[in-house]
């Protein structure tokens, strides 16, 4: 006999609770003065022994009921004898196609192992079986047998992570809902980065490879800084990581251009400098040498490079004048007359509500002329401004209320108290504040320069940041995109709304005919660490799991059909303990 | 008290004491024509100048004994405070027999016991009789056991003649003691009432979920949870009643189990109905 929960057998002590009740119950009882104690005398010596059996017995029915409860509480299953094949089961198989199982192993891509074992679980499905098959994707999919063995053989490896834990949730909750027994059969890597815990009422079955993991190496991440670059290029970061502390061999290329070489330290950082080239958004690929899982050789990131903005900055006041020095000294800035930070400039112009309040009438009138979306409205009360990818918070003394002009409200950049307080209007942007300290606390924080270097480089310019997501997860693109684009392939999109790259690559961003950004989609760095996890640890994360090697996973497969389930008698068994005692009690106890 | 449930209760019933003229003087009454000349007291016409003539009572009167069981059990009420403890109901109920008893001129005289006999008072038919009879009932306290044969012998030596025995019991005693002393008082020509008196608790059994139960007289004590027993406890109750019952019928000797929320003068009739039958 096996249990599904053995650990919920401690609660057989509570079999020891109607004894330890009829002890305590054994206590002195108040006293009475009864003059006619001799006729309770002659009552109870009547009934006495009778009544004493019945206490034993009434004992012996609830000590039986609460063991009925918890071993049926524990789910005991036994072997059935004389039976072939297995009852109807509910069968959940997690195969784990994640990116790890892309990985060649003694000459055999490691997924072909899982696969075969998969389908041999599956070959042992019956018609009267409810059989679903999950992947990396996370869906369920439920089918005959015969349909998902043919999937299984057009099964390629994902990109994406899987998250065995969660995996194994969702085949509990899908079996949740079946009359079947159930059972959950993993067959995976074991890829210790991907165990997480779990806590399954069903059974749980796992088949993983024997032997030794192949090496492996792969890139992490890419990182390029604040972007746009100069036409002169800039430094990019990049991680290794993997099995081995060796030194992988690096190569970064931007677009087509000539590929630089390093060489990165597995677990460490590599810096790498780019040359300059012109202006244009380039596509920036880190790429180690092939090795046992290639998924992860390559990593790739949209790298935009312009000119320097020339801005002028004088009417926004000493501190943005200020921080635009800084900026013209580290050669992100240079002075010229493209952008008009706090005034009307020729092109591009970002505006801020006036210093003196009689001007404003005349503001909202040249951002009427010029045909903005927005005009200043009146004072709002201080706040500060909402957490987003431009700012952090910063605090607000003074601001303006940013209106729509029209009906729509499109191009809202930052908002301050819910309320819109950066946005944008074709080249113009509204600030719902003055850079200064009369208006906000922004001037005394660190990210003020950083700030006017984003507002002028890139926000002015209409350009947004570039952009990454973990494989297979979504992303929200900006409102000023109405594409995706890779290749000769092009995903129209909403602005504002949630783009799930369908493959990793680089996805450029596209308004019209204009490139304004750029999403990379790369793997989850931790499906580059091949180490298993041990049999400890699964047993440990996910109680009562079952580990078999690969080759046994069919055999071990609808094991729960091949039991006899006790649950339903030992509840039976339980009522009628229950049943029994209430009679005792209750019938009984009137007759003496 | 008495005297108003007496009052009450004698309404409608027989209730002129028959003045005759017998060995014990009654009391004096104007001479009117016709009356016998032998009971003109000349002593009086002597000082007062005036005719009276003596008036006594009949020698056929009642003569009755009334024993009062006083023992611990008789002092306990299951409900104190809204029913009467048996010692006070017996009380109530001997001072109202006793009244009735005197107003009919019936001698009436009282045994109070408890593991012995604690008082006893002659039967004497006069008036001022009854006002003893309730100072003896009134300094009645509980004693601790129950010996009922030495009192109801007690009786024998207070009537002489046949009479009336009223035994006012829990019964909660030896039994068979008890009952070979009454079957002798039958023996001896005596009318015997036996008044079982139970208090409603002892009737029914309650209590908490679990008690023990202590005789106060005995000490003798039982663990039990009442609503387990309540129903064989019943039974016990209406078997020993019952035999009690069946045990008096064949002797002779009238029982009557009274409990002690029935009101006085329901229990009055009920004895009265039997003493006259």
């Amino acid at each position: 006999m096996t249990f599904l929960h053995p650990w919920l057998l401690a609660g057989l002590l509570a079999a020891g609770v109607p004894l330890l009740l009829h002890l305590v119950q054994r206590r002195e009882p108040p006293t009475v003065v009864f003059p006619a104690v001799r006729y309770l005398l002659d009552a109870t010596r009547e009934h006495q022994r009778r009544l004493r059996i019945r206490h034993w017995l009434l004992l012996l029915l609830r000590t039986l009921l609460v063991v009925a409860l918890v071993l049926a509480a524990a789910g005991p299953t036994v072997r059935r004898t004389g039976v072939t094949g297995h009852a109807p089961s509910a069968l959940v198989l997690v195969l784990d196609n994640s990116l790890s199982s892309a990985a060649v192993v003694g000459g055999t891509p490691r997924l072909a192992q899982l696969v075969r074992a998969a389908d041999g679980v599956l070959a042992r499905a019956t018609p009267g079986d409810a059989v679903w098959l999950l992947l990396a994707d996370g869906a369920a999919r439920r089918g005959d047998p015969a349909a998902l063995r043919g999937a299984l053989h057009d099964l390629r490896p994902s990109t994406t992570r899987l998250d065995l834990g969660r995996a194994v949730q969702a085949a509990d909750e899908v079996l949740a809902g079946e009359s079947l027994p159930g059972e959950i059969v993993v067959v995976s890597d074991l890829q210790a980065s991907a165990l997480g815990a779990a806590a399954a009422r069903a059974p749980v079955t796992v088949a993983r490879p024997e032997g030794a993991v192949p090496p492996n190496v792969g890139v992490a991440e890419v990182a390029a800084g604040a972007q746009p670059w100069s036409t002169d290029g800039g430094q990019v970061q990049v991680q290794v990581v993997g099995d081995s502390g060796a030194q992988a061999p690096l190569s970064l290329t931007a677009g087509d251009r000539p590929a630089r070489q390093a060489l990165a330290t597995v677990g460490g950082r590599v810096q790498v400098a780019i040359p300059g080239a012109p202006a244009g958004w380039y596509a920036l690929r880190a790429t180690i040498q092939p090795d046992e899982l290639r998924l992860d050789d390559q990593r790739v990131l949209g790298l935009r490079m312009a000119p320097l903005a020339r801005a002028s900055c004088a009417p926004a006041g000493r501190f943005a004048e200020a921080a635009c020095d800084v900026l013209r000294a580290n050669g992100r800035l240079l002075p010229g007359d493209d952008i008009a930070l706090g005034g009307f400039g020729a092109s591009a112009s970002v505006v801020l509500p006036p210093a003196d309040p009689a001007s404003l009438g005349a503001v909202n009138r040249e951002l009427e002329r010029r045909g903005v979306a927005w005009h200043f409205g009146d004072p709002a009360p201080a706040g500060a401004t909402d957490s987003s990818s431009i700012l952090p918070p910063a605090r607000l003394f003074r601001r303006l209320r940013l209106l729509p002009s029209g009906s729509g409200r499109t191009g809202v950049l930052m908002t301050a108290g819910g309320e819109p307080w950066l946005v944008r209007s074709g080249s113009v942007l509204l600030l719902g504040s003055r850079l200064d300290t009369a208006w906000t606390a922004l001037p005394f924080q660190a990210e003020f320069v950083p700030f006017i270097d984003v507002l002028l480089n890139r926000l002015a310019r209409g350009e947004v940041a570039s952009l990454e997501v973990a494989a297979g997860a979504a992303a929200t693109v900006p409102d000023l995109v109405s594409a995706a684009v890779k290749g000769s392939q092009r995903w129209p999109l909403e602005g504002g709304g949630l783009f799930a790259p369908p493959d990793t690559g680089l996805y450029f961003l596209v308004r019209g005919t204009d490139t304004v950004g750029a999403l990379a989609s790369n793997p989850d760095p931790r499906e580059s660490m091949l180490q298993q996890a041990s049999d400890a640890q699964v047993r440990a994360l996910w109680r009562g799991a079952t580990v078999v090697p690969l080759d046994e996973a069919a055999s071990a497969a609808f094991a729960a059909g091949a039991r006899g389930d006790l649950r339903g008698p030992l509840l039976w068994l339980a009522l009628v303990l229950a049943l029994a005692e209430v009679g005792l009690a209750s019938v009984w106890g009137r007759r003496t | 008290m008495s005297e108003g449930i007496v009052e009450g209760f004698l309404s409608g019933l027989h209730r002129s004491p028959r003045r005759g003229f017998s060995v014990e003087f009654a009391e004096h009454r104007m001479y009117q024509p016709g009356d016998e000349l032998r009971y003109v007291d000349w002593k009086m016409l002597g000082r007062s100048d005036r005719l009276y003539v003596k008036q006594y009572e009949e020698e056929t009167n009642l003569r009755a004994m009334i024993v009062c069981d006083a023992s611990r059990s008789m002092a306990w009420s299951g409900a104190p405070g809204v029913v009467l403890p048996k010692l006070a109901y017996a009380q109530r109920l001997i001072a109202s027999l006793s009244l009735i008893l005197l107003r009919q001129r019936d001698a009436t005289g009282l045994i109070v016991f408890d593991d012995e006999v604690r008082h006893v008072t002659p039967p004497r038919a006069r008036a001022a009789h009854w006002r003893q009879l309730l100072g003896t009932l009134a300094s009645t306290k509980p004693g601790q056991g129950t010996a009922a044969a030495p009192a109801l012998k007690r009786v024998v030596d207070t009537l002489r003649r046949r009479g009336l025995v009223v035994f006012v019991s829990d019964l909660l005693l030896d039994r068979d003691l008890a009952l070979a002393a009454l079957r002798f008082l039958r023996h001896r020509g005596h009318q015997v009432v036996v008044l079982h008196l139970m208090d409603p608790a002892e009737v029914t059994l309650s209590g908490p979920a679990e008690a023990r139960f202590e005789d106060p007289e005995t000490g003798t004590s039982v663990v039990l949870r009442p609503r387990d027993w309540a129903e064989a406890y019943d039974r016990t109750v209406r078997g020993a009643v019952s035999d009690w019952n069946a045990a008096c019928r064949r002797s002779g000797i009238r029982y009557h189990r009274i409990v002690t929320d029935t009101p006085f003068g329901h229990a009055l009739r009920v004895v009265l109905a039997d003493s006259s039958a």
